[in-house]
């Protein structure tokens, strides 16, 4: 549904991205993470036939955004980062004049901006001035207005960005909701955990390139090489430590705050062993835990470091 | 049929007219409009009526005519303070506000934006000119002037406003920011309004005394709308842009000089004649009050009316600036003499 294929813009001599390529199958939601200025709204920009790639080719639904930007409006719902509301409008009215931008016939837009406020929990604001709304549900109207002509592509440029915990949970719901509608959704942001819960795929970029893509799970399977583990033990540490740097599966055990911070490779079990190893060389043992590596720490790591 | 109507009316046009009706600033601006407007009407109005009391010369149609000129030329003048903050924020405002990327993303072309931002404002010029017919039927006491030379004068001020309306969403369309497009809009508006007069009195036409057709004025100055506007109120144009041999005019204003172009209504249609010498007759005085216009003794423009002249020349600026904005406007520009390589298969 989204196909992007060796993407490079240059702004002047500045490489903004650099023969970026990823693809979105229809009905995924693809979270698109990187920290501020990684090329993620460049992209979004190229793919909403706003701006002009330096090089390579980027398809909605199978259509060359460079050379039939008509068509890729028609099939694209698109949010930017930041944007502006017109004062003066209430907002249906506001609804209703995108609607009769993106030709929508006067008989349907009546019911359709009505659906839309109920989406995104605006129906009780309908008659009230857009510029006196609050930043949450600004958000929330501008992704109404990408929904008016229904399209089957969504580019959502970090819309939780600036909202409170509340109204981001609010947007996460309203996304999940238009995932359950089968709308194929390419969704960016620097924070990683609210896209965790919510994305199918995930591509990670940086300084202009693509660290990694893939579904999540996938993705974070490739970045987190093995899981960590948490022990704290009553004195005896330095031979815990030797202790763990024996066994074949840690990677690397070492004294963080105060307890053991050991790498391993394998799964349950293999930490089970460790468990009793430790146990059985007399080494008390007051806590155990194993800790998830998140998409937090394979963003941490991709951006970090060169992955390849 | 419907592509006419879509042309005609987008969804641009009425939302700015939501906006604009809403705020204050436009009953503002329609009031002092009508208040300046006729209070100027009011002061020439007594002043003649107090010089036709006193019985010291001239005709009652003279004053008509008088009064016309005034309130035609402030007319023009008001509008040209106004239109260039009409439509020098049109493009530029939504770049500030951040709505500018919204409206590229739906399906109307990059134009439409531009016809619908110039529609929506040419309107308001409409509302404006609609509000001032009452101050200009005060003209018809008088008498002098006849129905046509007023629609022909609103017609000038109209294009006019079309023109500095144009020119102010082109630069809207070039710059960035408001603050820079406005002050170009009303550089621009200047440089029509006053500028091309002056460049009529910095280069005027030199007398060729072999010739046997009466000078006309540099044709640049026609893109100005006061020469039209002043020989639709039957007045000369006297020694404007006119230079008599090696000569160069001193004169400043319309009406005195050493050489003067009269233009009369006789029998057979228009005539204009060179008058020379230091004891010109000035004003309104020499003209003889039948309604009719003069017409461009020589130039390019021979034989046609000055208001003619005047339209066609700022539908040219108009057309030349609509189609810069057209090209400059859109984010992803697509020349037509810049084809990209054909891309592999998608």
């Amino acid at each position: 549904m989204i196909k992007v294929q060796g993407l490079t813009k240059l702004y002047g001599t500045r490489t903004a991205l650099h023969n970026v390529s990823f693809e979105v199958p229809r009905g995924e939601i693809f979270g698109f993470v990187g920290p501020n200025g990684a090329g993620k709204t460049t992209t979004m920009r190229i793919l909403a036939a706003l701006l002009d790639p330096t090089e390579g080719q980027a398809f909605i639904d199978g259509v060359d955004v460079t050379r039939e930007q008509g068509v890729v409006h028609e099939r694209l719902g698109y949010m930017p980062d930041f944007f502006g509301v017109y004062d003066q409008l209430t907002v249906t009215e506001y609804l209703d004049f995108y609607a009769a931008c993106y030709r929508q016939p006067r008989s349907r837009r009546k019911k359709v901006i009505a659906d839309l406020l109920q989406l995104v929990g605006l129906q009780d604001r309908r008659e009230q001035p857009v510029d006196s709304l609050s930043r949450g549900l600004k958000q929330r109207l501008c992704l109404a207005r990408a929904l008016v002509h229904d399209p089957a592509v969504l580019l959502l440029d970090e819309p939780a960005s600036g909202l409170d915990p509340r109204a981001r949970v609010e947007m996460r719901e309203i996304l999940r909701e238009l995932r359950g509608m089968g709308k194929t959704i390419l969704i960016s942001s620097h924070i990683l955990p609210e896209l965790t819960e919510l994305c199918t795929m995930i591509g990670i970029i940086d300084h202009g390139e693509m660290r990694a893509t893939g579904r999540v799970h996938d993705v974070i399977q490739r970045l987190t090489s093995g899981r960590r583990l948490q022990i704290a033990v009553l004195g005896m540490r330095e031979e815990a430590i030797a202790l763990l740097e024996q066994m074949p599966a840690v990677k690397k055990a070492a004294l963080v705050d105060g307890s053991i911070d050991a790498q391993y490779e394998g799964d349950e079990a293999t930490a089970a062993d460790i468990l009793q190893r430790l146990i059985g060389a007399g080494i008390k043992v007051s806590s155990f835990r194993t800790l998830e590596g998140g998409l937090e720490d394979a963003f941490l790591k991709a951006t970090s470091e060169e992955v390849g | 049929m419907n592509r006419a109507r879509q042309l005609l009316w987008n969804p641009i046009v009425s939302k700015e007219y939501r906006s604009r009706m809403r705020t204050w600033r436009s009953p503002l601006a329609m009031t002092l409009y009508i208040l300046l407007l006729g209070g100027l009407g009011w002061a020439v109005f007594s002043s003649l009526a107090s010089a036709a009391q006193s019985g010291f010369s001239g005709q009652a149609a003279n004053y008509g005519q008088q009064l016309f000129l005034w309130l035609t030329l402030f007319q023009a003048l008001l509008l040209t303070f106004i239109v260039p903050a009409l439509t020098a924020g049109a493009i530029s405002g939504e770049r500030e506000r951040q709505t500018i990327d919204l409206l590229f993303v739906t399906q109307i072309p990059p134009f439409s934006i531009i016809w619908g931002k110039l529609l929506a404002s040419m309107s308001f010029v409409i509302i404006l000119l609609l509000l001032s017919v009452p101050i200009f039927s005060l003209v018809f006491l008088f008498g002098g002037i006849e129905i046509d030379q007023v629609l022909t004068a609103f017609l000038v001020c109209a294009t006019t406003a079309l023109t500095l309306g144009v020119l102010g969403i082109l630069f809207s369309t070039a710059a960035r920011r408001t603050l820079p497009s406005t002050v170009a809009a009303y550089v621009g508006a200047f440089l029509l309004v006053a500028g091309s007069m002056l460049w009529g009195q910095l280069f005027p036409t030199t007398i060729d005394p072999a010739s046997t057709k009466a000078p006309a004025p540099p044709a640049v100055s026609y893109l100005s709308p006061i020469l039209p506007l002043i020989t639709i109120a039957n007045q000369p144009v006297s020694s404007y842009g006119i230079r008599n041999g090696n000569v160069p005019m001193n004169s400043g204003g319309f009406s005195s000089g050493s050489a003067q172009v009269i233009c009369k209504a006789g029998p057979a249609g228009n005539s204009c004649v060179t008058v020379s010498g230091p004891n010109v007759v000035s004003g309104a005085g020499v003209v003889s009050p039948p309604a009719t216009v003069s017409t461009i003794p020589s130039g390019p423009f021979a034989g046609w009316q000055f208001w003619q002249a005047t339209v066609v020349l700022q539908l040219v600026v108009v057309v030349i600036a609509l189609i810069v904005s057209g090209l400059l406007l859109p984010p992803v520009r697509r020349l037509p003499w810049r084809k990209r390589a054909a891309p592999a298969a998608a």
